[in-house]
């Protein structure tokens, strides 16, 4: 079956969000049976920081569909979109 | 130094368990990607225990180990090196549901390997594969027919496998004749790095040889800018900006843009990628844009950013090729699912299905046929719902391509043939 490690970029709504507190929020919505690996800042533009989270699927049925629906329902999110996708050995 | 070589994302597609796991572990050990000290070591504890020929075996297993430790994220997209180029290796995973994330969002692979079980032959999911490396715009393909050594390195088998995958390629336009079929057996290392002596009849290239034979993709920096917009903000002091990655087309300050579907046009003032300021933006660039002339509310996720005198095409109806995925039952005309195509989310009517094509040869099966289900390529018309800018894949293939979604599940992959403009 295999698992699939999956980074998802998530866009925070504006430059003012406190990003320690939203990585926090996004590390305790996680769905069950999927592993947290990391959480980097990438900057964009303008003073706007994406956060990079990795983390492990299973290959199988819903994808990345329960975590993106996770994150981007927690406060101070704008947008949630899978960055990096590839199956591991 | 030597310059660094071009790089290449490379895309392993293949049916489950025809060995496309085994075939990156092998690409990696014969490349010396693997640390020298952990081969040194596995082989050492592998002869202890008197299993010297494993030693490949074991270096699978360390990179298992080795996710265990280290962001995983590197050992999915791990490096290996080419005379020519360096190449980045996808495993692409293998359930449906990820084929979204394949079409709008992930990183686009230049090429890909294709694995097709010598003993099997082609599988639903080699079809649907092959189907998706083309919608995904991947058009420089290897096919390595594997596990050679399950029919004792038969060329006779070989053959009547290359047969079908060639018939089967030829229907979404490659052309057979230009890619290597390549006997190999990625357990025991047949035809990867070195030509192997169990297929005298094979003359050839190895898969590594094969990688070499690669172009480097060009960058589409001579086609029209398209932008599709991720989201939109409003900085105090510096005014709207847009974010999202350039898929095609250079962009500069001083450009005068338009997004699209809403219309809006204005001037790009600066142009920013990891927060510096850049003096233009390429294929691939993520960035934000500081643009004058458009305020927040006139720019939103899924519009497309485009020159001013050659704007995104807005389509009132397209016409595409697809491939069903999976669909519980039948699908009609009259269907409204949501397409995702770039950034943009748009649910869209089956105005009329034209064509039923055979998956395998690429004839038409039917003309106007009642109903689609699971398996079946075909031509159909699609309605947006609502405005949504989607191009043809001839033209601009990054704006070409969607996946169809529906009870959170994915249906369907498919490309847009022509699109009818209001």
């Amino acid at each position: 079956m295999g698992e699939v490690a999956v980074v998802i970029k998530v866009m925070p709504t504006g430059v003012d969000v406190d990003l320690e507190t939203l990585k926090n929020n996004l590390k305790s919505v996680v769905p069950k049976g999927i592993e947290l690996q990391g959480i980097n800042e990438e900057p964009v533009a303008f003073g706007l920081v994406a956060l990079m989270v990795t983390i492990v699927v299973g290959d199988v049925e819903g994808g990345t569909d329960s975590v993106e629906e996770a994150f981007s329902q927690v406060a101070d999110v704008e947008s949630v979109q899978v960055a990096e996708i590839g199956r591991l050995l | 130094m030597a310059a660094e070589k071009p790089h290449m994302n490379l895309a392993v597609i293949g049916h489950i368990d025809h060995g496309k796991s085994t075939l990156v572990g092998r690409l990696l050990y014969e490349t010396g990607t693997v640390p020298a000290h952990i081969i040194e070591k596995y082989k050492a504890e592998a002869e202890e225990k008197g299993k010297g020929s494993f030693a490949f075996a074991w270096v699978m297993d360390s990179l298992k180990e080795e996710r265990e430790r280290g962001i995983t994220i590197d050992i999915a997209h791990k490096r290996f090196d080419t005379k020519k180029f360096y190449y980045t290796i996808v495993d692409c995973p293998g359930h449906r549901d990820f084929v979204k994330n394949m079409i709008t969002g992930a990183s686009q692979a230049d090429a890909a390997v294709l694995t097709v079980d010598a003993k099997d032959g082609v599988m639903d999911q080699t079809k649907e594969h092959v189907f998706l490396s083309r919608t995904l715009g991947i058009n420089q393909v290897i096919i390595a027919i594997n596990k050679m050594d399950s029919v004792d390195y038969s060329e006779e088998r070989f053959n009547e496998v290359k047969e079908d995958v060639s018939t089967l390629v030829k229907i979404v336009g490659y052309k057979p004749d230009d890619i290597n079929f390549i006997p190999t057996s990625a357990l025991f290392g047949a035809n990867v790095a070195e030509k192997s002596s169990d297929t005298p009849w094979y003359t050839g290239p190895t898969i590594l040889e094969a990688l070499d034979l690669f172009t480097e993709p060009e960058k589409p920096t001579n086609l029209p800018l398209r932008i599709p917009i991720q989201d939109a903000y409003t900085i105090s002091g510096i005014g709207t900006v847009p974010v999202g990655r350039v898929e095609t087309g250079v962009m500069k300050p001083g450009d005068k843009v338009t997004f699209m579907p809403s219309g809006a046009t204005g001037e790009v003032k600066s142009i920013e990628m990891h927060h510096e300021e850049v003096p233009e933006a390429v294929p691939g660039d993520n960035i934000g844009f500081n643009v004058r002339g458009v305020g927040k509310k006139d720019v939103r996720r899924g519009d497309v950013a485009g020159p001013a005198d050659n704007p995104p095409t807005i389509a009132d109806e397209f016409t595409a090729q697809i491939v069903v995925l999976q669909h519980p039952s039948a699908i009609s005309v009259g269907y409204t699912p949501v397409f995702h195509c770039h950034t943009a989310q748009t649910a869209c009517t089956f105005l009329s299905i034209d064509k039923k094509l055979d998956p395998r040869s690429g004839e038409v099966l039917e003309e106007n046929p009642a109903f689609i289900k699971a398996g079946d390529a075909a031509i159909i018309t699609i309605k947006p719902t609502r405005p949504m800018v989607i191009e043809e894949v001839k033209k601009i293939p990054q704006l070409g391509r969607f996946a169809i979604r529906d009870m959170g599940t994915t249906i369907a992959a498919g490309m847009c043939i022509s699109v009818k403009t209001k």
